[in-house]
């Protein structure tokens, strides 16, 4: 399907270039939107020059473009070399921040495992802790809220599945988890409404009353803490429930896969 | 004594940086050191792997580290190697291109080299890893392999087997002895772990018949002189024979009937020992504690010897277990599936008493999914040793198929095909499945849709609709039928499910032929089948039950089981009709679970109450019920134009075996046996005159098949011959299609 | 056709719970003597919780909970054993639960994506396309 110019990739092809031309010729590939041939090409300098100043720099390159190009995991490989070899360099701090993006893209929606937001988690703290003071420490603690804010809805998930089963102790227990884990998240607020929700049909009333109390004092001008003064004191009913008609629970739980 | 320095120089670096070795020294600009510290440094630089030698010289005021680096790996690769080809062996080198070379790890890496090969049976394999020297202290690591020959195992045998033959026992073992197919079967090359495991084989083999003391004394192998193939002797001790003796169910835990207990258990006085039956009896007493919501019941199997009488006393004694509880069920490698869907096939759920049969029982529920490759269910210790944690660990494999091309049915002939069937759609568990197919004689235009747990309950809904246009080879008429069937399906007992179903039906029966020329009789299709085309195309709405009970669904894995399927379809309207099928399954294995014998009786009767049945509506027999014919090759017949009319009633019966045929398993090639016996009959006009076999007429098929599990699935290959057919049957010697469970 | 029943949870029997002495016993004596208990207050570990239900499912209907008991073991504010209180499903409401959800960040991947991206399956039923 037509010569895309990639000549360069049989072997020796680039040999007689110099590693300045060849990181030339990448950076020109990498504007012109061929992120993995741009790639090749800062890999190929590190293999042929492996000391001018230009395989390192190639390195970072490489970096860059593989992770343009959602190849996370040749990202990864070439951030670590970096890492590796030139902890003390200036770069290293923009390394370490890609190998971070590098698991922080691949996050999965939260039915899904979460395996690499766990990595991604700590690649982040690990750009926030090493290097403070680096331009990218800003951008890491905020994506690093991110992520835990979605740890915590994987356990709210999970705990919304247990409460609509009606096992309410397994859903109190995962919503503990988050009050008690994750309270800096933006769950915090529903984590407690539910827990008012599974005390009330448990018939512990004092519990649902403690949780409506922490609720109302932490968060007083959410909905949340509106629903749970309406659960608790059991004063009018709340509008959105009444009008869910069984058609449309078919359609949110059948075609939008919503289903609580 | 102490140093101090004002400044530090790095000689002799040329790819590593000098700031990269300083950091890693952990020296820094005029700090006092002692020669401990000093030497501290050199280790700490050492330790990173990448220097051939590390010197740290005091030289007045400097401190002067020199180094000399290992080169770096330029290319790998292997020459000489025909057995393992370079993908194979890539995984097991860990030396890396573009990094440092380091002899110790090329060491190690030669090594796996030479196991891998002694695993495939080249135990004479020689590897030697050479270095080629490239400019710029770098060097490509080729390894040179020279493979040797293959050592076979030429003969096995026995010493002291008195209860068994040595050709029985060799069936039992994995390692097989040399025979003509040498060069192809892999299983009778000599690999050390696999006599281990065969010692297990043999130990399995006489413990589950009796003989309770079995050991195996010593396994001699032995080398013939030319060093190309082994001789292996198993020296085996017997010891007597025992069988059951009395068998007891006791309990020290107070609120538990032991009648109940006692009824589970299969096992019988008198019947030959086996430890297998043991566990299962144990698996059945657990599975009832299960089911009464007994928590923390552990069963104790106490055997005692009764030497003279040679039996063995079997006491069941159920005793309380400590009691621990699940803190937590992860579910991880779920990329595609969302974690609701997992879990919702445990029965147990968090905080509740950890029971690890209903572990293992959920652990075969997220397998029979069928979207994992594999799925591990772990229990660990959770925060406290009376917690556990689930671990479920899941491989996805590719559930949806999308598929453009043509596909060629032995009843249809060839059928362009576009479809997409996907089982797990967007990984909410629902089915989805589009089918567009134009082949010659036949076009179909199907759509599937199953959510399996509607509303978050068990409650399958689906809804199917498909539009097929058939040009009837072997009549001369078109037919054009279009269904809509929304249906709903749910447990009504332990092991019985009811399916409810509303079905919308269009049929029509289109350019019969010979209608267009009423002077020329020659071509014409039956009359009948002209009558009924005359009344056009018909609505049918229609409502019906299924209801099966299958024994497998109580997963008590017996080798007996049986399936009931029964169901009734009630049409109402213009032409109201009763259409009523069933299907009595019954599978046993035998022989130690290898040969599998099914006896299976199928029926339906077709009633019209007001209005009669046409040709759209009628029993066709294909493959799948009566094999040896073609669709529609039995079953009354027109008289001269001989098109198959399709019958209102018909009975079938099925006798079936499957054994394994003795090639090696590795192939995945099985053999089988039947015999069909039954008939389709009753086309429901009244000039019977005009319609050959009308009535019931009894049809015989006897045939082997062939069961081949490939890749793209089970195929099975029938050969058929027919005992008892009539004159004007079309009889189909061979047929292929994909084999399925009952 | 017949119900089917599942149990969830765990109670002690009535011959642990009168074992215990109150203003005696302690929250580990009583952990150690009833078991662990499926939940506990909110407030540190406050109260012990134990939960047992019985839920029975028929035929299409969604599971019910037919029967439940709850031991509420609360403690003196010297972490002594205070009082025992026992509820059942009677005392619990039926709670319509808010369908509302705080709104997820990392959404599903696009849907075309999740659609192509599972595809693979290749089974000899589309080959031999299976006649009925």
């Amino acid at each position: 399907c037509g010569g895309r110019g990639d000549g360069f990739r049989e072997s020796g092809a680039l040999d007689t270039l110099t590693p300045e031309q060849i990181y030339i010729q990448g950076e020109s590939l990498l504007e012109s939107g061929r992120e993995d041939d741009a790639a090749f090409h800062f890999t190929e300098i590190e293999r042929l020059y492996p000391y001018s100043e230009w395989a390192k720099r190639g390195l970072i390159m490489a970096a860059f473009a593989f992770h343009r190009d959602g190849a996370y995991e040749d990202a990864r490989a070439s951030a670590q070399r970096y890492l590796d070899f030139y902890p003390a360099e200036e770069d290293a701090a923009y390394a370490q921040y890609l190998l971070a993006l590098s698991y922080y893209d691949q996050i999965d929606d939260v039915g899904r495992d979460q395996g690499l937001t766990f990595q991604a988690l700590q690649a982040l703290r690990t750009v926030i802790e090493v290097y403070p003071d680096s331009p990218y420490a800003a951008d890491a603690m905020a994506k690093f809220d991110l992520a835990f804010d979605h740890l915590a809805s994987k356990e709210m998930e999970i705990g919304r599945f247990y409460i609509a089963g009606g096992h309410y102790t397994a859903a109190v227990n995962r919503f503990r988890t988050v009050v008690e884990d994750y309270q800096t998240t933006r769950h915090t607020p529903e984590a407690l409404y539910r827990l008012v929700e599974a005390y009330v049909a448990l018939g512990l009333n004092a519990e649902a009353q403690t949780a409506g109390a922490i609720l109302g004092t932490n968060f007083p001008t959410t909905s949340w803490y509106r629903d749970a003064y309406v659960l608790l004191t059991g004063r009018g009913l709340r509008p959105d429930v009444v009008g869910e008609s069984w058609l449309t629970a078919i359609y949110r739980q059948v075609i939008r896969g919503e289903w609580i | 004594q102490n140093f101090s320095f004002d400044s530090v120089r790095v000689e002799g670096n040329q790819r590593i940086e000098t700031a990269t070795i300083l950091a890693q020294a952990g020296i820094s600009q005029g700090e006092t050191l002692t020669a401990g510290q000093l030497n501290d440094a050199a280790q700490a630089i050492r330790g990173t792997g990448l220097f051939e030698t590390v010197d740290v010289v005091p030289d007045g005021g400097t401190l002067v580290i020199r180094v000399q680096e290992w080169p770096t790996v330029n290319r790998i690769n292997f020459e000489g190697n025909a057995r393992l080809s370079d993908e194979e062996l890539a995984p097991l080198v860990g030396s890396v291109e573009r990094r440092v070379f380091s002899p110790v790890q090329a060491e190690q890496d030669t090594a796996a080299i030479v196991q891998a090969y002694a695993a495939s049976g080249r135990i004479n394999a020689v590897v030697v890893p050479a270095i080629i020297r490239r400019d710029d202290n770098r060097v490509d690591l080729v390894f040179q392999v020279n493979e040797g020959g293959v050592t076979e195992v030429e003969r096995i045998s026995f010493v002291g087997n008195r209860g068994f033959s040595d050709r029985r026992l060799r069936n039992v073992l994995e390692t097989r002895q040399a025979g003509l197919l040498r060069q192809v079967i892999g299983s009778d090359t000599f690999v050390a772990e696999r006599i281990n495991f065969d010692r297990q084989l043999l130990t399995d083999f006489y413990r589950s018949r009796g003989y309770a003391d079995f050991t195996v004394n010593d396994v001699g192998v032995n080398l013939t002189r030319e060093r190309d193939a082994y001789l292996i002797t198993f020296d085996v001790q017997e010891g007597q024979r025992f069988d059951f003796g009395t068998v007891t169910v006791t309990s020290a835990i107070p609120e538990v009937d032991v009648s109940a207990f006692r009824a589970a258990v299969r096992v019988r006085p008198g019947q030959v020992y086996s430890p297998l039956a043991v566990d299962n009896d144990i698996a059945r007493i657990e599975t009832l504690a299960l089911r009464q919501g007994i928590n923390f019941l552990l069963v104790e199997p106490r055997i005692t010897r009764d030497e003279r009488g040679l039996a063995l006393n079997v006491e069941y004694a159920l005793v309380p277990g400590d009691r621990i509880f699940v803190e937590r069920i992860d579910i991880e490698g779920n990329a595609t599936t969302l974690d609701r869907v997992i879990r919702a096939q445990f029965r147990t759920v968090e905080g509740d008493p950890f029971n690890p049969r209903e572990i293992r029982e959920s652990a075969e529920r997220i397998r029979a999914l069928g979207y994992f490759a594999d799925a591990e269910v772990e229990a660990r210790e959770g925060s406290s040793p009376d917690q556990v944690i689930v671990d479920v660990n899941v491989e996805e494999q590719p559930t949806g198929s999308l598929s453009f091309g043509v596909n060629y049915s032995s009843d249809n002939g060839p059928a362009l095909v576009a479809s997409f069937s996907e089982a797990n759609f967007l990984g909410r568990g629902q089915s989805l499945e589009f089918e567009l197919s134009t082949g010659s004689d036949n076009r179909v235009l199907t759509f599937d849709f199953t959510e399996p747990r509607f509303l978050g309950r068990d409650l399958e809904a689906g809804i199917e609709l498909s539009f097929r246009q058939t040009d009837n080879a072997s009549a001369l008429y078109d037919t054009d039928a279009f269904r809509v069937s929304p249906s709903l399906g749910f447990p009504i007992s332990e092991r019985g499910r009811l399916n409810v179903f509303y079905a919308g039906e269009y049929t029509d029966i289109t350019d019969v032929a010979g209608s267009d020329t009423p002077a020329d009789q020659s071509d014409d299709a039956s009359p009948i089948i002209e009558a009924e085309a005359a009344q056009g195309g018909l609505w049918t709405n229609s409502v019906g039950f299924s209801y099966s009970i299958d024994t497998r669904r109580s997963n008590l894995d017996s080798p007996t089981n049986f399936l009931l399927r029964a169901g009734q379809e009630y049409g109402f309207g213009d032409r109201s009709f009763i259409r009523s099928t069933a299907l009595a399954s019954a599978e046993t294995r035998v022989m130690g679970e290898d040969v599998t014998l099914r006896a299976t009786l199928e029926g339906g009767f077709l009633n019209y109450l007001d209005g009669n049945s046409r040709v759209t509506d009628r029993f066709f027999l294909g493959s799948r019920v009566i094999r040896g014919f073609e669709r529609g090759g039995i079953g009354p017949r027109d008289i001269e134009t001989d098109d198959a009319l399709g019958g209102n009633t018909y009975a079938v019966a099925r006798l079936e075996a499957e054994f394994p045929i003795f090639l090696p398993e590795e192939y995945g090639i099985s053999g089988g046996a039947f015999v069909d016996y039954g008939s389709v009959w009753d086309v429901g006009v009244e000039q019977t005159d005009r319609v050959r076999y009308d009535d019931f007429t009894p049809r015989a098929v006897a045939g082997v098949s062939v069961f081949w599990d490939t890749p793209l699935g089970p195929l099975r290959f029938n050969f058929t011959r027919p005992l008892l057919s009539e004159e004007f049957d079309r009889p189909q010697n061979f047929d292929v299609t994909v084999s399925t469970q009952f | 056709c017949s119900p089917q029943f599942r149990n969830h949870g765990y109670v002690p029997p009535e011959s642990a719970v009168s074992a215990l002495t109150y203003g005696v016993d302690t929250r580990e004596t009583v952990s150690a003597t009833l078991g662990r208990p499926t939940t506990t207050g909110l407030l540190g570990d406050s109260t012990f919780y134990y939960v047992q239900s019985r839920f029975r499912t028929v035929a299409y209907q969604a599971p019910e909970e037919i029967e439940r008991q709850v031991l509420a073991v609360s403690f003196a504010p010297n972490g002594t054993l205070g009082n025992i209180e026992r509820f059942d499903l009677a005392d619990g409401r039926v709670v319509q639960l808010s369908g509302r959800t705080t709104a997820e960040i990392f959404a599903d991947r696009t849907f075309i994506n999740q659609l192509l991206g599972n595809v693979g399956r290749f089974d000899a039923g589309n080959l031999l396309g299976d006649d009925e």
